[in-house]
Formats: C-alpha cells, sequence, structure tokens
C-alpha cells in the first residue's frame, strides 16, 4: 500500500516530501517523516515510556496494544494535547515539540466521532477548511469531494444526533481528511461498530486515505483493520513500544513473549532436536507448552514423551527457542490427510470460542508422536485414498497413547467449517500446518 | 409488588413537604381578591419597585454572565496555582448569610480606598441604585459560576481539541464550539441569575439601603410594607417574586431536561 501511494505521488508529479527531506540531510540518516525520540508522559496514571517511533510518508502505521497501554495518549501527544515530559516530537524535519495543536496540521478523528453538535455534516466539515480556505465556493467544492469519496453526499444538511454509527464514523473521517492533514491520527475508529459497517468502512477509508495521500497512525484493537489497511504495526504495552515491524513479520515472529500472547499467536517452547534437509526438527516437551511467559511452564530438562513440529526455519541441535505458529494458518480435519504440510498432528477439542465472523478452537494435543516414516498414523492409513507421503521425512504423527501432551493449539476457522466438521468439546481433529509458518524466535 | 418501609417512608416525606409547601403557595395566591391584587399592581410604589427590580436584576445578570463564564471556563479548563482557592472563596457566598455579604460590601465600598476611589469617579455605592446592582450581583455570581461550570464540565474536551487541531486558537474555538455547545446551560444560567438578583434581599437591603421609593425593589417592598402594616402591598410583591422564581425554574428545568 505504502509503495503503491509513493508510486501515485510520483504519478501525479508530486515528488515526495520524504525523499526531499533525505536529499536535504544527505549522508546521515534520513530524519523519518514523523519521528518521535525519547518520549515520557505522565498523564493521570497512564505513562509513555522512552517512545521511539518512525514514520516514513505515506505509511499507513496500525498501534496495537491492551487497554491502557498509553496508544490514545500518544496520539494524543503527537497531536498537541498533552506536552511531554521529555523527548522530541519532529514532522516533515521540524521539531513540533512545543506547537499548540493548532500549527501542527495534524488531524484527529475519534471512535465516537467528536462531530460538533450544533452544525450539520456540511458545516462539520467545512468549519475544518474554514481556518485556511476563505473561498467559499471552493470549500464547497472541497466538502463535496470528500463527501462524494466518503458516500455521505445525501447527509450534508443532517445534524450529527440524526446520522447512524457509521455515517457519523465517516463524517469524521471526511472533517479529518478535507484539510489534507501532514498526518492522520485514528483512535479506534471503527470500535463500536458491526462487522458488515466495518468492513464497508474500511474499504471506504483505504480508497480515501489513497485519494488524499496522507500518512496515518491507526490505534485499533482489531486485527482486521491491521491486515486491510496498515503497512506497517506498532504494539505497545504500558506505555512502551515492545516491537514493531511490517505486519506480516510481527505476526509471524512476535518477539518478545508478550506480543505473541496480545496477537493471539501459539506461543510454544521447543529444543531443536536435528535437521532433516530443509527442515528444521524441534521438540516440544510435555507441560513446556505455549504461555512461555509463566514460569511454571518453563521446560524439563528431561522429558519423558515429545511432540515433533517442523520449521522451514534455521537452527542448531540443542538449542532452546520459541515457536510462533499463527491460527489462523492451521487447517483442522476430521481425518489424517495427505497434503504437502510437515506437520499433522492430532488433539481433542478444549474450547469452542465465537469471535464475531470466526471461531477460535482450543485443541489439547496427544502426547507420544514419534518422527518416522513408518509411523503412520492408523486412522490415516484407513481413510480412503490416503497414500504414504512420498518424502523421506514422517507428516503424520503416530499416537502411541491418547494421553493429553499438556501442549495447546489455538486455530482459527470459519462457522460453517465449524459446523462441517461436527467440533464440539471433546472431538478428536488433525491440526495440520506447513513448516513454513512455523517460526523460529529466539 | 410489595413495597418496603424505607421506599414507603421517603415517598411519604417527599409527598407531606410538596403538600406543605403547595398550600403555603396557595395561600399566598388565594388570600388577595384579584381587583385587590390589580389595585396593588397598579400602585405608583409597586410600579416603581417592579421597575427598578426588573432594571437592575436585567443590568446585573449580564454582569454576573459577562464575568461568570470566563470564571466557570478558566475553572473548568486551565491549571493554575491557587484554583481551589480561588473555587472555594467564590463558592462562600452561597455558604454565608446574604446579610453577612451585605455588611462585607457596605464595608469594602464604604471603609476602604476602592469605595473612596469610586466615589471620586462619581461611582456612589452603598446607598444608591448602584449598590443595589453591586449586590446583586455578589449575591447571584457564585450561582451563575457553579451552574455554568457544571455545564463547562459536561462538554467533552476533545470537541476543543479537535477544532484546535484544525487551526482554530483557544479564543476561537470557546466562540465556535464551547459556547454554542453551551447554550441550553449558559441560558438556564442566565435565568437562575436573574430569579436570584431578583429576590436577593438581605445583601441589598444593608448595602444599598430600603429607602421608599429610591432604593426600593420588590423584596424591600415586601419588607417595608409588611414593617407598615400594608398586607395587600407585601402579598403582592410576594405574588410578583413567587411568579419570577416559578417562571425561572420552569425554564432552568426546561433546559437541564434538554441537556440530559
Amino acid at each position: 500500500m505504502r509503495a503503491l501511494r509513493k508510486k501515485e505521488l510520483e504519478k501525479k508529479g508530486l515528488k515526495s516530501r520524504a525523499l526531499d527531506r533525505k536529499e536535504r540531510v544527505g549522508q546521515e540518516q534520513a530524519m523519518a517523516f514523523l519521528e518521535v525520540r525519547n518520549l515520557e508522559l505522565n498523564v493521570g496514571g497512564f505513562k509513555l515510556h522512552d517512545i521511539r517511533l518512525r514514520v516514513e510518508e505515506g505509511d499507513y502505521v496500525a498501534v496495537i496494544g491492551p487497554s491502557g497501554s498509553g496508544k490514545s495518549l500518544l496520539l494524543e501527544t503527537i497531536i498537541g494535547f498533552y506536552s511531554p515530559k521529555a523527548g522530541r516530537i519532529f514532522l516533515e524535519g521540524c521539531d513540533i515539540t512545543a506547537f499548540t495543536p493548532d500549527k501542527r496540521q495534524i488531524s484527529i478523528v475519534y471512535q465516537d466521532h467528536v462531530l460538533f453538535p450544533h452544525m450539520t455534516v456540511f458545516e462539520n466539515i467545512a468549519y475544518a477548511l474554514q481556518k485556511k480556505v476563505k473561498d467559499k465556493a471552493r470549500i464547497k467544492a472541497e466538502v463535496e469531494r470528500i463527501a462524494s469519496l466518503l458516500e455521505i453526499s445525501p447527509l450534508l444538511f443532517r445534524r450529527p444526533k440524526t446520522l447512524s454509527g457509521g455515517e457519523k464514523q465517516r463524517t469524521a473521517l471526511a472533517r479529518g481528511l478535507v484539510v489534507r492533514p501532514k498526518l492522520l491520527l485514528l483512535d479506534e475508529p471503527f470500535s463500536a461498530l458491526d462487522v458488515r459497517t466495518k468492513e464497508r468502512l474500511r474499504a471506504i477509508l483505504k480508497n480515501a486515505i489513497r485519494e488524499y495521500s496522507t500518512t496515518v497512525l491507526h490505534v485499533t484493537h482489531d486485527f482486521d483493520d491491521l491486515w486491510a489497511l496498515a503497512d506497517r504495526v506498532l504494539v505497545i504495552r504500558n506505555g512502551k513500544v515492545m516491537q514493531e515491524g511490517e505486519p506480516e513479520a510481527v505476526f509471524k515472529r512476535p518477539s518478545p513473549n508478550f506480543v505473541a500472547e496480545f496477537l493471539g499467536t501459539n506461543l510454544l517452547k521447543g529444543r531443536v532436536r536435528n535437521r532433516e534437509g530443509n527442515f528444521t526438527v524441534l521438540e516440544l516437551e510435555e507441560k513446556s507448552l505455549a504461555q512461555a511467559s509463566k514460569p511454571e511452564l518453563e521446560m524439563e530438562s528431561e522429558a519423558k514423551s515429545s511432540l515433533l513440529f517442523y520449521s522451514a526455519d534455521s537452527g542448531k541441535p540443542g538449542e532452546v527457542v520459541s515457536l510462533s505458529i499463527r491460527p489462523e494458518d492451521i487447517i483442522l480435519a476430521e481425518k489424517a490427510l495427505e497434503s504437502s504440510a510437515r506437520n499433522m498432528l492430532k488433539g481433542k477439542v478444549k474450547v469452542l470460542t465465537k469471535k464475531e465472523h470466526l471461531v477460535s478452537v482450543s485443541l489439547k494435543l496427544e502426547s507420544g508422536n514419534k518422527s518416522d516414516l513408518s509411523a503412520i498414523s492408523k486412522a490415516a492409513q484407513a481413510s480412503p485414498g490416503f497414500k504414504a507421503p512420498a518424502c523421506p521425512d514422517s507428516k503424520v504423527s503416530e499416537y502411541s497413547d491418547s494421553k493429553a501432551s499438556g501442549i495447546e493449539l489455538k486455530a482459527v476457522i470459519t462457522p460453517t467449517a465449524c459446523e462441517l466438521l461436527g467440533l464440539e468439546r471433546g472431538k478428536e481433529v488433525y491440526a495440520i500446518f506447513k513448516a513454513a509458518n512455523v517460526k523460529i524466535i529466539r | 409488588m410489595k413495597q418496603s418501609a424505607f421506599r414507603k417512608g421517603a415517598t411519604g416525606i417527599a409527598c407531606f413537604f410538596t403538600c406543605l409547601l403547595f398550600l403555603a403557595v396557595g395561600t399566598l395566591l388565594l388570600i388577595l381578591k384579584p381587583s385587590e391584587l390589580l389595585k396593588a399592581l397598579l400602585s405608583a410604589e409597586m410600579l416603581y419597585s417592579m421597575k427598578l427590580s426588573l432594571l437592575t436584576a436585567s443590568i446585573s445578570t449580564l454582569a454576573v454572565m459577562f464575568f461568570s463564564i470566563p470564571t466557570a471556563y478558566s475553572l473548568s479548563r486551565f491549571d493554575f496555582s491557587g484554583k481551589s482557592l480561588v473555587r472555594s472563596i467564590l463558592g462562600l457566598p452561597m455558604a454565608f448569610p446574604e446579610l453577612v455579604l451585605g455588611l462585607s460590601l457596605l464595608l469594602l465600598f464604604g471603609q476602604t480606598p476602592l469605595g473612596s476611589g469610586l466615589e471620586a469617579l462619581g461611582l456612589r455605592v452603598p446607598f444608591s441604585k448602584l449598590g443595589i446592582g453591586v449586590a446583586q450581583f455578589f449575591v447571584a455570581f457564585p450561582y451563575a459560576v457553579r451552574v455554568i461550570y457544571s455545564t463547562f464540565e459536561g462538554i467533552d474536551c476533545r470537541y476543543e481539541q479537535v477544532s484546535r487541531s484544525f487551526g482554530y486558537g483557544d479564543f476561537e474555538t470557546f466562540r465556535n464550539v464551547t459556547l454554542p455547545m453551551a447554550r441550553g446551560g449558559l441560558f438556564a444560567s442566565a435565568v437562575i441569575t436573574f430569579a436570584r438578583c431578583i429576590g436577593a434581599f438581605g445583601a441589598v437591603l444593608i448595602l444599598a439601603g430600603g429607602s421608599y421609593m429610591y432604593t426600593e425593589v420588590l423584596p424591600v417592598t415586601l419588607y417595608l410594607n409588611i414593617s407598615y402594616g400594608n398586607l395587600e402591598m407585601a402579598i403582592t410583591s410576594g405574588v410578583l417574586l413567587m411568579g419570577i422564581a416559578f417562571l425561572a425554574i420552569l425554564c432552568f428545568e426546561h433546559f437541564e431536561g434538554e441537556k440530559s
């Protein structure tokens, strides 16, 4: 999305301001479009601690983290509603730390819209422009343009109290964008909306952002926002940046345990056993599970039996590592299947949780699988049309007994898939995932 | 559903005192014949008193609103040293008797350089019509600040912050966003202020004196006529004051209801 926007800017003949700046700064590291350095703030119990942030022009950055972690406070400090105790904020190379909000050219859109109730939709949007543009005809044209882009043209002469949540949010977005801010801050703008409205609004916003070529910082709790819109993600906890990077990288390799836990990634602890061809074989010991942050779940030095995982990442034998597997990357099947996926584990459904339009399935894996080609499960052999895998390594785990390993794995599927599989508590299923989706974290 | 004894008791107390108040008000309204009421209303003294009351209360209300809006806004939005002290001092006149307030004002404008300075400028406060306005101002000001303060507190600061992010300064934001959003509360406050001003008695009596047909406002008319034993005039001024108070409360409730 970022590259696309940069291309568009160039197509329009607008040389990227970021590129200009880079030229100015010369050989030294160019200052980012938005740069936050060592920001410290303490407001009413909420703290920001040593926040460092670099956002390039045209970036769409999602800021995620648990409630009370300081995400909104960060936005409100960037826009100038709070003065930091220490640290500096640079926008387009200019130190704006001491600037009042009216001098920063940054817009903010809140979850609860904050539309002026005494103004119509038109007046709300026009108000944002009136300070900069005096020509009434131009104001009207600009308002009509953004209204058409955000599909609120028929609502222009209505008061905010007569609008639905989605309509209010589109008005708030129009008001924030119409001034062509250097930076648009979105504070959970879609949180109060239903799933369908959210999806529609994401598409509308994406289009509008592209049209207005704005850099965006978007605080959200919804990972769908992140996947649909962001090209970078920033994870915050207790006022500290825990991790940042491209969404895929952060989700695949959440660095601290907290990030993995927060992102809902399966985080397991294991030991590299050996290398088999291009794959690393990892041994997960019983009770060595997942929530690695919990000390009582630390790996025991001598395990009785183990589960084997295959990863496409490299690892040194004997090395103790964490494994990250995204729940969306796990396929559930009633029977053992022949496929290209290297990992197939049997487990019992422990918990089924419906989350909006998806179902989260928590599986308790059974222990005792062996990395042995001949050890293809009876269930797999019994399944019609089953062929033994051609590759020299084991793909199917054999369960010498049905004892639960204590290792849990979360998978996410659609309600339809859940229905087709007839999933219920205690049902045995196979969890199948590719070695490429097992990420080793050190 | 069976009602608890507590619920019954509380409702009973509320009903009993409402009835008592209604009876008291009703007595005031019913004791005079309409012709007697009209005669008293059209008397020169009552007309003078009404005119002076309306004039002084209107001017005082304007002055109170003019000064209480920035006062309440600064207390609501800005942090400054001694803020809690300012808040406490502003609230004091609500707690102590109007007579004491009147005495304090009399001493301030009569015995201090402030009073003599104003007198040198031709502004005599004690025992003058100006004194009526000053007394009304100080009686109503703390109430107005309290009502307007709660109105501003009810407006989310983020409306102002959003406005500021569009390039508007503090004052422009206050004028374009805060004041229109506080309109209902400000109107309610003006109504209450007007009622407080027109009904101010103790402070007015001490600072402006109760001079017949000079500093005679409606409460003073009631007081003077009760002293003379002229019950008709006293009751008529009481009815007028009650009518004004009733209208004020109606307006206040209307705007409070709108706000909620």
